[in-house]
């Protein structure tokens, strides 16, 4: 039997799941930075009085390595505020945290870039400046940014890993629970980075597939 | 003859800091008329035009729809807006809409038409610059020319007592201002109160009721077609259009 059947295939359920739970992981990390960096965004741009608190947020997000986050979160927030109340969930708040502060700037280059002739076309048609954002600002870079907001999410995946540190059971941590048991890593984790290579593949190839539809479609390029 | 003009400019005055670039423009276009405004790049035309439907705020002076003075609060800016339909020299199309979305939007989210009349009422628009068939493309598939009928079918869709024209054929190839003068050919002689910001000299001599040339931010010459371009009294404006035509 060889180590490939012993070590990997054998052992299929418990990278399953640990795949399921990266997955969850991420997806929920990448919905909360979605929504966490279209709202520090907004703010950071139309907001004045909250403006140093979004620019002070984002900074932060993005200046502090994902490794201190997670530390940070799992750890300063329960004394804090007495939450998250579990690793999986500290896990993808820091994760989704951390790319909310990339997305914001992702939003506002691709807000920036709505030429200013789409919105007096919008203004002279009588459309108010709320309906100018709702109808043409936003949906425009919304657009605009999907495919950078997609390979933001190769960057939550590569990053997920490190919640295996504080014990979230991911596809991570199973492999190397794996490993410890046997002491033999070279099949585990080459099996492991082969599927994290293929995950990240996937979403890239996505965002590339939805870049070149909304060249084609709708003439807009990337920001 | 009515005695309200559609559009009435009073004394207009726009600066940009230091630049003075209207320097109190009056002048009327009665209903049904159409003005070209004729000068060279910097003379103050497009600002004239943007100041009208309050893109620019004037630093000083008036502008009076149908006899209503522009201004105010930014309902009411927003409000008096409707009744002017404005085409760019950028066609300024919305991307993310197809080319019927982009017609019956404001209609709907503005005027609060149902989407059925609304639709019925694209259809139309479309009809009067002959692209009836494209109404299910994206702007990114359509042709400078064709954008800009498009542009002018989504301002139309509004209804407004005047269209406001900034260099519409000033960005597309010379084979395509052609279809674009056409459809605005039409327009002038189906009655439509127009000003038309514009460098063809052709079709400002041949549309227009009435030509006004602008010069450092003041109409230097103003008159009809026939005299402006026939037997211009002013100097600078003999000379600019001798240079035009070439």
């Amino acid at each position: 039997m060889s180590n490939w059947e012993r070590l990997v295939w054998n052992q299929r359920g418990l990278l399953w799941q640990g795949l399921t739970v990266t997955v969850e992981i991420c997806l929920l990390a990448f919905a909360l930075a979605i929504v966490g960096g279209l709202v520090l965004c907004l703010v950071r741009l139309h907001v004045r009085p909250l403006r140093p608190v979004a620019v002070a947020l984002i900074e932060f997000f993005r200046a502090t390595p994902i490794f201190v986050q997670l530390m940070w979160v799992n750890y300063v927030w329960p004394e804090l505020f007495g939450w998250p109340n579990s690793f999986f969930t500290s896990g993808w708040v820091a994760l989704g945290l951390q790319s909310s502060g990339y997305l914001a700037e992702t939003f506002r280059a691709g807000i920036e870039a709505v030429p200013r002739g789409h919105r007096e076309a919008g203004y002279s048609v009588g459309m108010s400046s709320f309906q100018v954002y709702r109808r043409i600002v936003l949906p425009e870079t919304l657009l605009t940014v999907a495919p950078s907001i997609v390979n933001q999410f190769t960057v939550i995946v590569k990053s997920s890993t490190l919640v295996s540190v504080i014990t979230v059971p991911d596809l991570m941590l199973q492999a190397m629970k794996l490993v410890n048991v046997w002491y033999e890593p070279i099949e585990v984790l080459t099996a492991t980075a082969i599927i994290y290579i293929a995950l990240v593949f996937l979403v890239s190839s996505a965002g590339k597939a939805l870049a070149d539809f909304h060249r084609r479609r709708f003439g807009l390029d990337s920001a | 003859m009515d005695a309200v003009p559609a559009i009435r400019v009073v004394d207009l005055r726009k600066s940009f800091g230091a630049l003075e670039v209207l320097r109190g423009v009056s002048f009327d276009v009665p209903r049904g008329s159409v003005v070209s405004m004729i000068g060279a790049s910097g003379s103050g035309k497009s600002t004239l035009l943007r100041c009208i439907n309050r893109l620019e705020t004037p630093s000083a002076g008036e502008v009076y729809i149908d006899g209503e003075p522009m201004g105010g609060r930014l309902s009411d800016i927003s409000r008096m807006r409707r009744d002017l339909g404005m085409v760019f020299q950028q066609f300024n199309l919305w991307p993310h809409m197809t080319v019927i979305g982009n017609v019956i939007e404001a209609p709907i989210r503005v005027r609060g038409m149902r989407r059925k009349e609304a639709l019925a009422l694209a259809e139309e628009c479309l009809a009067r610059v002959h692209l009836s068939e494209k109404g299910k493309e994206y702007p990114a598939r359509l042709s400078g020319g064709q954008m800009q009928r498009v542009a002018i079918a989504r301002a139309l869709a509004m209804q407004p007592k005047a269209m406001l024209f900034d260099e519409p054929t000033s960005s597309l190839d010379p084979e395509l201002t052609d279809e674009v003068l056409t459809v605005m050919r039409e327009l002038a002689s189906d009655g439509t109160t127009m000003i038309v910001v514009t460098h063809e000299m052709a079709f400002a001599r041949e549309a227009s009721d009435r030509v006004l040339f602008l010069h450092n931010g003041q109409i230097e010459e103003e008159g009809l077609p026939d005299q402006v371009f026939g037997a211009p009294r002013s100097e600078r404006c003999r000379q600019f259009l001798s240079k035009k035509l070439q």
